[in-house]
């Protein structure tokens, strides 16, 4: 056991490095991709390696013999991002009705679990099905969406239970004492105390959306997003830009969680060095 | 404030967590309740190879019920639940409890978290893609073993196998172990351990009476979250298997892309009834909620 | 359902443009001002009358990415003016959209075999040949089944037998031409194994060869049940194993046999992969996961442009073969379905010809494909001569070195030989069924 004593005891060295191959395991894909995303003008999606460039990231900006890189970019991010705003507006809002507790709460959350374990390709048949034989037109942004929703909002639900049930409520209290209307008290001392969750919530919910193709399969419409464009891309495309694209994304990723780390730590010091702004403005 | 507005409050504040609760059930009502049941009206429906026909009849579900091909497609889909279940919960506790216990500061424990998150914001179609450079008869992994000397001959079950399956779950889904299972150990109270110790215990004895049993929750959530994306899946087993092993999901798939929508949809109900049965059975197992 | 799209034109006065008779200008097939007077009479009752609003009109097309290709778009954009946006989905996926989201749509870029299945859903409505100008040119193989007047009929759906349909609001495939076309054909090919001379260790010569136990491990067959159970009953009648009565529409029991066949096979450890788009293909070639499988004309030029040797075997049995076409979804109307009859007039005249002749494919108007190609690709691509000079595909690569051969030879030698086409059997629900039974066995 570890804590307390100063040196670490073997089981310590057994584990870490158990971790290390688990995180070098992780990493073999992303390595291999960003490997041969350098492939010379002339390689393919396979070694052997054909000679080195960076060739196909300069492609990757050109216009492609099939499909639209920039168009279903485009689609997934503003999709990403209404299931974002959904996914934490209707998960903070259920959360809040779960404090209070109502009528029907446990077949709702039964439902959500439910939602949350339906294989995704089962969620994709039912909603195309439906949209087929009422005779609606599935969409990116209305179908698709919805079916992304079903399993964004569970992921949602649960983490806003293991924050509300970690939540003091004397914070709170502590608002009403001092005048705040509910309103005030949420806006002024739940939200900045769930802030954190809520932005784990937000990231979730973007990412998931953002790779999700077994959900938006038959639910669609006429425009690909990004996952179902690649997807159709691989029936013809041969090169390596879609490695390229792979080492963009995650060159971008990084970058992106590298900002935010550093913003909260920048935010967290800043609040510790004037105390907690929780419950100020009211 | 007036009079008036006091006094509807009480009334008003009854309401309040219906409509809060109300979007939920509004999005899940549309696009879960509906979409199944359409599927369950599906499922009765006929078809030829062109279009569905509103019927009723049970010709799919016999199609479904009476093949012996539904039933092997079954026992090899939890066969891939079973063993990626066993090996992505060794791995899932063991780096939980590396995480929890090992690693000191809470910086360090959040930078190895999203250590392991980043390969997956990659999409996830180009990493599968990459599997056969990495894996393949000329791959990266043959060649650093026949370059170490460790095999004479490329092997050749890297890839296209149950086994490549199998490396592709974990690969994918070790981490909804991990969440869960750290999730709960993170609330073990540590001076429990601290009094085993006291107690005289040995290691061994304070991992299977004391952290095991405390972290059974977060074993139960992943446990169960690895079962319904194995029991769904059919892109990793048609492209880690070279399109040559049979999931529940890929049958499925399978049936949709020849437009038999009645077959699937039929396919789709045995699935589903399969599936809650195990699950409300783990539920039953562990009250989930209660120790979320 | 009919849905009223939006178009910025619509209800507008169809105003006579001098534009349009440059634009016309470009179909080298003569005959402009009469064939664009058929062209759009049907629709005002006046001859050649084309609005400037044609130029806001949006196509919205799907098909594989076998010819769903930007440059064709852009090509659009330029010659008539009006916006083409391509949809790329893979071949299953192109008829369940085709089949079950028909305002998704305006053009279906969708194979024959397919259409057999798709049209009689009444997703589509029918071309009016005659405002097709060049239809009389187009390739017998898609109006007779026959590629000259000796030719045999291959088996399978053989694309002439689901071209026509009987009337304009018939939904039954017409035996002989009539005036009502599912599809204006496009591309076509003769499919056969590919092999990487260098790792076969043998010449190939049959098409049971893919079954070879030496190849154990190292064959791959391709998984679209309408395609693949040709490729798999071109095995089984190779090997001697099963005598068809018509392989292009097996009985119940013959589709067992061959599918029991090559089970035994698959339980054997045959085959390393099913394949079912091109790049995976190309892959399992290029990686040398494979050395024998099914493929496709495209796929081996893919795999021998990175420098790997990749040869499109001819076979003793001989090809079997595909073709696909553009079809009008049942939606279209007014301005948008002129500027999809232009659109389709426009395919027809040469530069995509060219363009996809150039890519190992045909197409099937290749009188005006010729004007399109140099003297040099032309003797290569089309009549098996040795290149004069370095291939080049569209984008400007070498895909050929001076003094190559084309696998196959000549377009008479390869169409010539086509003994099957990919097929959609009467007991199609029933084979895509066994079909889906041997993948998970």
């Amino acid at each position: 056991m570890a804590f307390r004593d100063e040196r670490r005891p073997f089981s310590f060295y057994l584990l870490a490095t158990g971790f290390a191959l688990y995180v070098l395991f992780l990493y073999g894909p992303t390595i291999t991709i960003t490997v041969l995303s350098f492939q010379g003008p002339d390689g393919g999606l396979t070694f052997p390696m054909n000679g080195t460039s960076t060739h196909w990231f300069a492609n990757l900006f050109e216009r492609q013999a099939v499909g639209d890189f920039e168009g279903s970019i485009r689609r997934s991010l503003i999709l990403g991002l209404m299931v974002m705003v959904l996914t934490v507006t209707i998960s903070i809002a259920a959360g809040l009705a779960y404090r209070k507790g109502f009528r029907g709460e446990t077949p709702l959350f039964y439902l959500s679990m439910a939602s949350l374990i339906i294989p995704s390709i089962l969620v994709s048949l039912g909603i195309g099905l439906m949209f087929q034989l009422i005779g609606l037109h599935p969409t990116w942004y209305g179908s698709a969406l919805g079916a992304q929703l079903t399993w964004t909002l569970p992921f949602g639900l649960l983490i806003m239970f293991a924050v509300f049930n970690r939540f003091n409520p004397s914070y709170e209290e502590a608002g009403r004492d001092l005048g705040a209307t509910a309103w005030q008290n949420l806006r002024h001392v739940v939200l900045p105390i769930i802030a954190p969750s809520v932005f784990g919530v937000a990231l979730f919910g973007f990412t998931l959306s953002y790779d999700e193709f077994p959900r938006t399969l038959m639910t669609g419409g006429t425009f690909n997003t990004l996952p179902l464009e690649i997807m159709a891309m691989t029936t013809s495309v041969t090169t390596p830009v879609l490695y390229a694209l792979g080492t963009v994304t995650t060159g971008i990723s990084l970058t992106v969680i590298i900002v935010c780390l550093g913003t909260a730590f920048v935010i967290q010091r800043r609040r510790a060095a004037r105390g907690s702004d929780a419950g100020r403005g009211v | 404030m007036s009079a008036e507005a006091v006094a509807a409050r009480p009334w008003r504040r009854k309401l309040v967590p219906y409509f809060q609760a109300g979007p939920l059930t509004l999005v899940l009502a549309l696009f879960l309740i509906f979409p199944i049941v359409t599927i369950v009206i599906v499922s009765f429906f006929d078809y030829n190879s062109v279009q569905i026909i509103p019927a009723f009849i049970l010709d799919n579900y016999r199609d479904v019920l009476f093949s012996k091909v539904t039933w092997q497609t079954y026992l090899n889909t939890f066969g891939y639940v079973i063993v990626v279940w066993a090996i992505t919960l060794f791995i899932g506790f063991w780096i939980a409890y590396f995480l929890v216990f090992h690693i000191r500061t809470n910086t360090i424990r959040i930078a190895c978290f999203l250590l392991t998150t980043i390969p997956f914001w990659t999409s996830n179609i180009i990493r599968m893609i990459s599997w056969i450079p990495l894996l393949g008869r000329n791959g990266l992994v043959n060649a650093l073993l026949l370059h170490a000397g460790v095999t004479g001959h490329p092997l050749e079950f890297l890839l296209y196998s149950p086994f490549s399956v199998v490396v592709a779950f974990v690969h994918l889904n070790t981490f909804f172990m991990i969440v869960p299972i750290s999730n709960t150990m993170a609330r073990i109270d540590k001076s429990l351990i601290e009094a085993a110790r006291d107690a005289n215990a040995s290691g061994w004895q304070i991992l299977t009476n004391v952290v095991i049993p405390l972290s059974k929750t977060g074993i139960a959530i992943g446990s169960i979250f690895i079962f319904t994306v194995v029991m769904g899946d059919f892109a990793t087993v048609n492209v880690m298997s070279g399109g040559q092993s049979a999931s529940v999901g890929l049958m499925m798939r399978n049936e949709m892309s020849e437009l038999q929508y009645p077959a699937a949809a039929a396919n789709a109900v045995v699935l589903l009834v399969i599936m809650l049965l195990i699950v409300s059975a783990i539920v039953r197992l562990v009250d989930i909620r209660k120790e979320l | 359902m009919k849905i009223d799209h939006g178009l910025p034109g619509k209800g507008k006065a169809y105003a006579r443009r001098a534009g349009s008779v440059s634009r016309r200008g470009l179909l080298k097939g003569g005959a402009a001002i009469a064939g664009a007077a058929i062209g759009s009479g049907a629709i005002s009752g006046f001859p050649t009358i084309w609005a400037q609003n044609i130029k806001d009109v949006t196509l919205r097309q799907f098909g594989t990415g076998t010819s769903d290709l930007n440059e064709i778009a852009t090509k659009v954009k330029e010659d008539l003016g009006f916006t083409l946006q391509l949809g790329v989905l893979d071949t299953d996926a192109v008829m369940q959209r085709a089949a079950t989201q028909p305002d998704s749509y305006d053009i279906a870029d969708i194979e024959y075999f397919s259409t057999k299945k798709v049209y009689p859903t009444g997703v589509m409505q029918p071309i009016e040949v005659k405002k097709i100008k060049l239809f009389d040119k187009i390739v017998p193989i898609f109006i007779t089944g026959k590629l000259t007047p000796e030719s045999k009929i291959a088996q399978g759906t053989a694309p002439h037998t689901v071209e026509f349909v009987e009337g304009k609001d018939s939904k039954k495939f017409a035996k002989a031409p009539t005036e009502w076309a599912t599809l204006v054909p496009t591309i076509y090919n003769a499919d056969t194994l590919g092999i990487r001379p260098d790792l076969v260790g043998r010449p190939i010569k049959n098409w049971k060869d893919l079954v070879d136990p030496a190849f154990k491990g190292k064959a791959a067959i391709l998984n679209i049940p309408g395609i693949g159970i040709m490729d798999a009953a071109m095995v089984c009648e190779s090997l001697g194993e099963i005598k068809y009565g018509d392989k292009g529409n097996m009985t119940k029991e013959e589709i067992d046999k061959t599918l029991g066949k090559l089970t035994e096979f698959k339980k054997a450890g045959q085959f390393r992969a099913f394949w079912k788009d091109f790049t995976e293909s190309v892959n399992l070639m290029a990686s040398g996961e494979v050395v024998i499988q099914s493929m496709w004309s495209p796929a081996v030029a893919a795999v021998r442009s990175k420098g790997i040797p990749c040869i499109y075997q001819p076979l003793e049995e001989g090809y079997r073969a595909w073709g696909s076409g553009l079809g009008l979804a049942a939606h279209l109307n007014g301005l948008q379905l002129d500027a999809a009859y232009e659109y389709l007039n426009w395919y027809l005249s040469g530069w995509v010809g060219g363009f996809l002749n150039r890519q190992g494919y045909y197409s099937a108007m290749l009188d005006t494909a010729k004007q399109n190609m140099s003297a040099d690709e032309w003797g290569f691509w089309m009549e098996g001569k040795p290149a004069q000079g370095d291939i080049l595909s569209p984008q400007g690569k070498v895909m050929e070195k001076a003094g190559a051969v084309r696998d196959g030879g000549s377009f008479y030698e390869r169409m010539g030989h086509v003994v099957c086409w990919n097929s959609t059997m009467d007991e199609d629900r029933y084979m895509v069924q066994k079909w889906n039974e041997f993948i998970a066995a």
